[in-house]
């Protein structure tokens, strides 16, 4: 409302300058009735009273409204609707008492306007009559022109002429009477224009003093309004609200310190009176404490006498007791010396001991060091002298090998020559008949003392399986023991232990177990050959089988496949007592056993077996399953690196051969010959002796005969030269028909 | 020795003014150590110098941005009002500043004429006393256009009540010898446009307000009608100017003797103006032909203001602008006091009212309307619903059109003013008319009250 209110009392006064303007230019004729402005004046000040007594009462609305929120339902509130409405109202009066000018303005421009209006037509019809009746006097002057034209008497004339002259004078006149009243009306326009201009100027200043007015009347309400009685009324309510509360709240805060400074004055007044008995109580105490302290004193003081006596004693006990010990100290400041010397004697003893100690160290060490390689070098040494031992001692069997088959040949060349020649000096010299003679040498070839060659361990295997007598078997051993002999102790019982197994085992556990091998450990043969393998007959199979699994297995010579089958045997037997005993085979027996297998000494291992071998042959027919088959085989396989290579570095020892009997058989060799074939053969050479000595005399005539021959023909031919050259036909006498007679002599010896 | 210095020690305390005058006469003020009365406040710190040196040398050198804002208050503070507008204008956002440079150059400053910006205000009265003083023909026109840039960022709102014609000395001797003669349409040949807009506000981008009177004030003796001529030629550069200017609001262009082709010639370049909200024509000579031209305006662009009082409309531009009313739904406020509307155009006015629900301010004061009017008028009031503010006054209404209007008044509860002051209204119904009209205040006012607490829930 009240911002409506303002916008309204702005909008005039933004229009006024407006209205002043256009009032300006135009002359203002026709001025509002004087009635009527004093009506307006009366409504005004009517409307003053009212604003100002409206204005007692309303419009503080928005200060208002604050204090309506402040003091909730109260008086005020109906104060403030009150003073709303007065206060609206004074500004509706006021902005209207403002407007009123313009309107009255407004009003007076209108009536001007109209006025104007009128005032226009009427001085164009004025015009328009002057003009018609000018016209028509002009006309008629005119026409008297013409009239004047004719006239030929001068009077007439000069009277017609005068009366035109009238006449003009007279329209001229009409003319400047209505340039007159024009100008005239010019001039009341201008003054209207000034009065209107002086009324503007009246108006505005009378506006802005009704602005203004309005302004402090506005401000005086609206302060006026503030303060109103019921505001004031609740404000001194409030006051007294707030100072009753406020004095109750002091009177409160008066009686609670009043409260606090009682209880402060007889708390003080207690702790006075405690105050006093605890100085009481610690006075008493205090004196009871000084005589105790007092007795304490004295006793301590006698105490004091007592020991200062006891002091002056210890005095002298301990002076003379330090002079004592000053001597002492002197001596012991000699010693101490003394050992200071001897010690830095021992110091630089021990010093010297150190670096000497160091000493030998580095050079002991540097010993043991050059040692340690010398060692190492010897080692290395050592074992090339072996490798070389191992080489000559192979090459020096060869070289025998070679030289014995020689030496053999050569003497078995000489034998079958003294053979031969024998033969012949009974068939040719003697003419007897001669026979062969047959001795166990003559057919040996090489050296004795071979090991016979071992057998393929298939052949075993194969002769195993075929079940053949027993005979192969002895003859294996008879030849054993004839290439053995006497052997060293461990190739002995080395032979005894291979041995033993197989002769031990019953034929049909070794077959067993064999057969259980082929079969279950058919993985190991090479796949090409299961295609053929097939086709061929049981036995074969295995055969094959066996063959190609120990090829696998690097199962070459007998002793090996002894090996693999005495394993069998005894891991079963292991089991045997485990199982019989623990319960628990496994790996690790198979481990152990191997183990024992190669650290045991021959013969232990060989009693044991045995001890052990008996009970188990029944077994073993029977217990060996085919599902252990493979976990034995692996096992050996895992021992059988080992084995060998012990059994290799055994072997090579065992090369040292016996020569025992080559004397016997060269000598034997030697003599083939008989003792009465000899003797016959020295009277036969004797005999022959003489022959020879017959035939070479003979010889030598015949040479000097041949000689002789020769000499002759010789000269003969000689002759024959003569004769036929020229000389000899100079001769007298040529010689040629002497010598014509020698001639055939020595041809004929030829 | 320290007999001495006992002694020194009890003399010194009496001796310490006169020795200090006494060393300051021979040493020549060298020890300030021994002068009691100085103090460190006497040096200005090498902080204030450096301020001191910028403000000096604000012109040449304007280092602002780069101060911490401490220093830039200092300065600004210190800065004086006379500095050149190329240095100061697109540097200086300070208020403070703006407002010095204000109250030194005018007296009155109400800024909330200006957006309440001090800067805002500067730069408008700045461009509006230059145009107000701008001679054609004399004035370089440079002058204004090298404000353009240095205002163009600032200028929201033109008032200039004064357009000075171009004056030729000779002319003026002439004019002189023939004043008293009147020979006035000779002068008219003469061009004497005013001051072409176009150069201005088109370059002017935040432009919203232009108010204009081509005039000249305070002329006193030495008026002529010349200097109130507003040719045609001005009036195609203004057309053009003003619709070059999109963000223009309001345009007012009062007391320039604004005829019915020169109407035209604004409301054919106004029409479908994307921004135009208010458009003030008072204190000119439009008549029913310019009328209506701006009928025609009401319902071809946004405008909801129309000011066109004191104007020569008769009851044919009347009937032209109830037409356009009738149809329109954007206008909110007409005002046609001290016109020739009468009872013919009063009536047209009413029936337009009748359909329109948008209108809610009219002003239709000194416009010779009588009885008729008020019998439409008090239908009007029964029917329509917006219409809060009525002005009737300096109407020959008459008691029986006042007892009508109060009858109309009856049935209604939205309007709130209704002026019928000198309208020859008996007082009786007068009063029962402002007594209602209060009523409808109240519940005007209760009604955004009783809004008010409905809308939070």
């Amino acid at each position: 409302m009240s911002r409506g209110a303002g916008e309204e009392s702005a909008g005039p006064r933004w229009r006024m300058p407006g209205l002043d303007h256009e009032t300006q230019p135009g002359s203002d004729p026709a001025e509002p009735g004087p009635e009527e402005r004093i009506a307006a004046r009366r409504r005004r000040i009517a409307a003053r009273l009212d604003a100002q007594r409206r204005q007692a009462l309303g419009e503080i609305e928005e200060p208002k409204e604050e204090a309506e929120e402040e003091g909730e339902e109260r008086s005020s509130h109906k104060q403030v609707e009150e003073s709303r409405q007065k206060l609206a109202k004074l500004l509706f009066e006021g902005t209207r008492m403002v407007t009123d000018i313009q309107v009255a303005a407004d009003l007076r421009e209108t009536q001007r306007r109209a006025e104007q209006a009128q005032l226009k037509l009427q001085r164009v019809e004025k015009l328009e009559n002057e003009a018609r009746s000018s016209a028509d006097k002009f006309e008629e002057i005119t026409s008297k022109w013409a009239l004047a034209k004719k006239m030929t008497v001068p009077q007439e004339l000069w009277q017609l002429l005068n009366q035109q002259q009238q006449l003009c004078t007279q329209l001229l006149e009409e003319k400047n009477k209505l340039i007159g009243e024009l100008q005239q009306e010019l001039k009341n326009k201008d003054e209207q224009y000034v009065q209107t201009i002086k009324k503007q100027s009246d108006d505005i200043h009378l506006l802005l003093e009704r602005m203004e007015e309005q302004i402090r009347m506005m401000l005086k309400t609206y302060r006026h309004n503030v303060h109103q009685k019921a505001f004031e009324l609740e404000r001194r309510e409030l006051l007294d609200n707030n100072r009753k509360k406020w004095e109750e709240a002091i009177q409160a805060l008066n009686t609670k310190e009043l409260e606090y400074l009682h209880a402060r004055v007889k708390k003080v007044e207690e702790f006075e009176k405690q105050l006093n008995q605890l100085r009481v109580q610690y006075e008493e105490e205090y004196n009871s404490m000084k005589i105790h302290l007092e007795t304490d004193v004295q006793n301590l003081e006698r105490q004091l006498q007592h020991m200062k006596a006891v002091y002056l004693v210890n005095q002298e006990k301990l002076e003379y007791n330090l002079q004592v010990l000053k001597k002492q100290d002197e001596e012991n400041t000699i010693i101490r010396s003394q050992q200071k010397r001897k010690l830095n004697r021992l110091h630089s003893l021990l010093s010297n001991l150190r670096t000497k100690l160091v000493k030998q160290e580095k050079q002991f060490r540097e010993e043991n060091q050059s040692l340690a390689a010398d060692c190492e070098r010897i080692t290395g040494q050592c074992k090339e002298v072996q490798r070389r031992m191992r080489h000559f001692a192979a090459s020096d069997a060869e070289k025998f090998m070679k030289v014995w088959l020689m030496n053999e040949e050569e003497a078995k060349g000489l034998m079958r020559k003294a053979l031969d020649a024998d033969r012949i000096i009974h068939t040719q010299q003697l003419g007897l008949p001669w026979e062969e003679p047959h001795y166990w040498f003559l057919n040996n070839i090489g050296p004795f003392g071979h090991y016979k060659a071992k057998r393929m361990a298939t052949k075993l295997a194969a002769e195993v399986l075929t079940e053949s007598t027993s005979g192969a078997q002895e003859k294996k051993e008879e030849k054993e023991e004839v290439g053995s002999g006497e052997g060293q102790k461990e190739n002995t019982a080395k032979a005894g232990d291979t041995a033993t197994p197989l002769q031990n085992i019953s034929r049909k556990t070794a077959k067993r177990i064999l057969e259980l091998v082929s079969d279950e450990s058919g993985f190991l043969i090479e796949r090409k050959l299961l295609g053929p393998l097939c086709a061929l007959g049981k036995h074969e199979r295995t055969l094959l089988r066996l063959d190609s699994i120990f090829s696998a297995l690097e199962i070459d010579s007998e002793d090996d496949l002894y090996q693999l089958v005495d394993f069998f045997l005894k891991y079963k037997a292991k089991e045997g007592d485990l199982s019989q005993s623990q319960g628990s085979p496994g790996g690790e027996d198979i481990a152990d056993l191997g183990e024992d297998r190669t650290d045991g000494e021959s013969s232990a291992q060989s009693d044991e077996l045995k001890s052990s071998q008996r009970p188990l042959d029944s077994l073993l027919s029977v217990c060996i399953h085919a599902d252990d088959v493979l976990k034995i085989l692996k096992a050996f396989v895992q021992d059988f690196h080992k084995l060998r290579e012990e059994d290799s570095s055994a072997k090579e020892v065992l090369q040292v051969r016996d020569s025992s009997k080559d004397g016997e058989y060269w000598e034997a060799l030697a003599h083939v010959i008989p003792e009465p074939t000899l003797k016959l053969w020295d009277a036969l050479a004797v005999a022959l002796e003489e022959y020879y000595n017959i035939l070479t005399r003979r010889a030598n005539l015949l040479a000097e005969a041949a000689v002789l021959q020769q000499q002759n023909s010789e000269l003969s031919l000689m002759l024959e030269q003569f004769i036929t050259s020229g000389v000899n036909s100079m001769l007298l006498s040529p010689p040629v028909h002497q010598m014509d007679l020698n001639l055939p002599c020595p041809e004929e010896p030829r | 020795m320290p007999q001495a210095a006992g002694g020194r020690g009890r003399a010194i305390p009496s001796l310490r003014p006169s020795q200090s005058r006494f060393m300051a006469d021979s040493y020549c003020v060298h020890r300030i150590i021994e002068d009691p009365e100085w103090c460190l406040i006497a040096v200005p710190p090498l902080t204030e110098l450096c301020l001191q040196h910028i403000v000096q040398n604000f012109t040449n050198n304007p280092v602002l941005d780069r101060l911490p804002p401490e220093d830039q208050r200092k300065v600004l503070a210190r800065l004086p009002t006379g500095l050149p507008l190329t240095v100061t204008a697109n540097l200086i956002s300070d208020e403070d500043y703006w407002k010095r440079c204000c109250t030194d150059r005018w007296q009155v400053c109400d800024i909330s004429n200006h957006g309440g910006s001090w800067k805002r205000m500067f730069f408008e009265r700045h461009l509006e006393n230059i145009l107000k003083c701008f001679v054609p023909n004399t004035t370089d026109p440079d002058q204004v256009l090298e404000l353009i840039p240095l205002c163009r960022g600032y200028v929201r709102k033109l008032e200039v009540d004064q357009f000075l014609p171009p004056v030729k000395e000779d002319q003026k001797e002439e004019r002189d010898d023939l004043s008293d003669s009147g020979s006035d349409l000779e002068f008219g040949e003469v061009c004497i446009h005013h001051y072409d807009l176009r150069a201005l506000v088109p370059a002017l981008p935040l432009l919203e307000e232009l108010h204009l009177t081509y005039g000249v004030k305070e002329c006193g003796m030495n008026f002529e009608w010349n200097l109130f001529k507003f040719t045609y030629q001005d009036c195609c550069n203004l057309a053009a100017a003003v619709k070059m200017c999109h963000n223009l609001k309001i345009f007012k262009l009062t007391r320039s003797n604004v005829d019915d082709d020169k109407t035209r010639l604004l409301v054919r370049n106004l029409l479908d103006h994307p921004s135009l909200v208010e458009l003030d024509l008072s204190h000119n000579l439009i008549g029913d032909k310019g009328a209506r031209a701006v009928s025609k305006l009401i319902n071809c662009s946004k405008l909801e203001i129309l000011h066109l009082c004191n104007n020569q409309i008769s009851n044919e531009g009347a009937q032209a602008l109830a037409q356009a009313l009738a149809k329109n739904c954007t206008l909110t406020s007409l005002n046609l006091r001290l016109n020739h509307v009468e009872d013919e155009g009063g009536e047209a006015v009413g029936h337009a009212l009748l359909t329109n629900t948008t209108l809610k301010s009219l002003h239709l004061g000194g416009n010779r309307l009588a009885e008729p009017t008020a019998l439409v008028f008090s239908q009007v009031l029964t029917q329509n619903s917006t219409l809060t503010c009525i002005n009737f006054s300096c109407n020959p209404i008459g008691p029986d059109g006042g007892k009508q209007l109060l009858e109309g008044l009856r049935c209604n509860q939205i309007l709130t003013e209704f002026d019928l002051r000198l309208a020859e209204v008996d007082e009786e119904s007068e009063y029962l008319i402002s007594q209602m009209l209060w009523a409808n205040r109240d519940a005007a006012r209760l009604q955004p009250l009783l809004q008010q607490p409905a809308e939070p829930l």
